[in-house]
């Protein structure tokens, strides 16, 4: 325990549910034999530097940014399956040091395994995480997590034989199946045709209603980000990405996609986000 | 409908193919085009039958039944191939998750993976003073290398979302190899454990040849008594066994697809 947190151990209220401090990831380069010869400073490729930012609980956090912006690293580096080369993450008091269970992660192209079942994909997760479970208390849960995204019926299919909305509700399933505070989406809906997207955000609002998480979204999606956002972090075009603006979304919940489109403060922020958008792309696209 | 005049198609030309490759055959040899006293396929076909309607006799090493022969050869092969895939197996994971397994393993790999088996084969008979075991150590020689090669090159290539899903759940290292990796990699353990079968089963007749007992020696043995049409029952009895050993593979690389 450090100074800060035994300081504010006696009330909630001093810290944010996750915090980024200083955060910054460089990529190095592997080692080559005559590195270790001439000492020199080895260059890397810095994805991300300076990310501070803090995310209360039960929030929906989108960050949005051009792409190769580093938005999925900074997701690597709050699942804890990469380490930063600077700064540290901390969440409620604590740093983290590597993954958890407090934190559920959604990839984009699903991550099921396709040598199980889609019970059995969550029955995985539920069995690493909780070892000392029964055999039939991990059936009754995976099954009650399938029929919370409506898909008891393909609990015995094979991923292979879904689409790509089904595959990812499975994997919502599976991220929330071991009960996280978190859950961190990388673009989880960016390989779904418009229509599943649709569907899938309103289901993942649902479900957000119904499950107290926060959720860290990472998207390049501006209706998406603000349909479903608390807040929406915008990232600098990389490399050594920063973070340039957080946006609040104080539009009322629960919203309507097609009621929302009108209101005004919903275009105003839209503006500015294309605005930004088109800035930092324009950045990427003419230095390559 | 279609499908299935297609495969009755199929099976009429194959049956057509092999009574022209007969009389043909039969002609060939009658006419003595090739060389005097090739046997022809009614010969051959006679001697199949004889041998294939009492597979099991004994009488004596030199003189075995051609199934009793066929049993011995399939049994060393199947000692020596699965202590070879138990090697191989974990060895290829260990090779593809570690790269100081991988660099310092791999140099003998590459190096001992070109020579023949049969090269082992004057080792083993110094070593262990058997030819049974020889017969085993050649075959386990033999099989290892495809299966290693295969099972190291799926762990290096398994897709990553595999292995950050595993981590992101925070499974320990056993759990991750037990229940992500080798199913994982099944597929491709698979298709080396064919390629490792398909080979140990052409080295077992060569390596017979010189060990005795087995249907490679069996060859050798009708070489001596000059009976070229036993020799083709052998090779017949030979592809027939490796195109059966061969299908069961492909029946068990059908099951582990997972191709979507």
């Amino acid at each position: 325990m450090n100074k800060k947190s035994s300081k504010t151990s006696s009330s909630n209220e001093n810290y944010s549910h996750l915090e980024l401090l200083n955060l910054g990831k460089i990529f190095f380069k592997e080692k080559k034999f005559i590195d270790f010869r001439s000492k020199g400073n080895r260059s890397g490729f810095e994805a991300i530097k300076d990310i501070n930012l803090k995310i209360e609980k039960n929030t929906f956090v989108s960050i949005i940014g051009p792409s190769g912006c580093g938005k999925s690293t900074l997701l690597n580096l709050i699942a804890g399956l990469q380490a930063p080369t600077s700064g540290k993450i901390v969440i409620d008091g604590q740093a983290i040091k590597g993954p958890g269970p407090d934190r559920g992660v959604i990839f984009q192209n699903y991550a099921l395994m396709p040598w199980l079942t889609t019970i059995q994909n969550i029955e995985f997760a539920l069995n690493t995480v909780f070892p000392a479970k029964t055999k039939a208390d991990v059936k009754e849960r995976a099954r009650k997590y399938l029929r919370m995204v409506g898909l008891e019926k393909a609990s015995n299919k094979f991923p292979k034989e879904l689409s790509g909305g089904m595959k990812q509700r499975v994997a919502i399933a599976r991220a929330l199946s071991i009960n996280p505070n978190m859950l961190l989406m990388d673009e989880p809906f960016g390989a779904l045709d418009a229509l599943t997207r649709s569907y899938l955000q309103d289901e993942l609002l649902s479900i957000w209603r119904k499950n107290k998480v926060t959720v860290v979204l990472i998207t390049h999606s501006i209706e998406e980000a603000l349909l479903l956002s608390d807040k929406i972090v915008l990232m600098s075009s990389g490399p050594s990405a920063i973070i340039s603006e957080e946006i609040s979304v104080d539009l009322e919940r629960p919203r309507d996609r097609e009621k929302i489109e009108q209101d005004p403060k919903y275009l105003k922020i839209k503006m500015r986000l294309e605005k930004h958008l088109l800035r930092e792309t324009r950045a990427v696209e003419e230095v390559t | 409908m279609n499908k299935a005049i297609s495969t009755r198609l199929t099976f009429v030309v194959a049956i057509l193919s092999l009574l022209i490759f007969i009389i043909l055959w039969q002609v060939i040899a009658q006419q003595g085009l090739l060389v005097k006293n090739f046997p022809g396929s009614f010969k051959t076909i006679e001697s199949l039958i004889w041998w294939v309607s009492d597979p099991f006799f004994d009488n004596g090493p030199n003189d075995l039944g051609i199934g009793t022969n066929l049993l011995i050869s399939l049994r060393r092969v199947l000692i020596g191939y699965s202590l070879a895939v138990l090697v191989a197996v974990p060895l290829g994971v260990l090779m593809g998750m570690s790269k100081l397994a991988q660099s310092s393993l791999n140099p003998y790999v590459q190096l001992l993976k070109p020579v023949s088996p049969l090269a082992w084969l004057p080792v083993g008979l110094f070593v262990f003073r058997n030819s049974e075991i020889t017969g085993i150590f050649v075959i386990f020689i033999t099989s290892i290398w495809p299966t290693l090669i295969n099972t190291a090159f799926g762990v290096a290539s398994i897709n990553p979302d595999y292995l950050r899903v595993s981590k992101s759940l925070g499974a320990s290292k056993s759990t991750t190899i037990r229940r992500v990796i080798l199913p994982a990699i099944m597929p491709n353990i698979l298709a080396g454990m064919r390629i490792s079968m398909g080979t140990a089963w052409l080295v077992i007749v060569a390596a017979e040849m010189l060990l005795g007992t087995g249907i490679g020696y069996f060859i050798w043995n009708e070489w001596n008594n000059l009976s070229l049409e036993n020799i083709f029952v052998a090779i017949i009895i030979i592809g027939f066994t490796g195109f059966i050993l061969d299908q069961f593979f492909g029946f068990l690389q059908d099951k582990f697809d997972y191709s979507i």
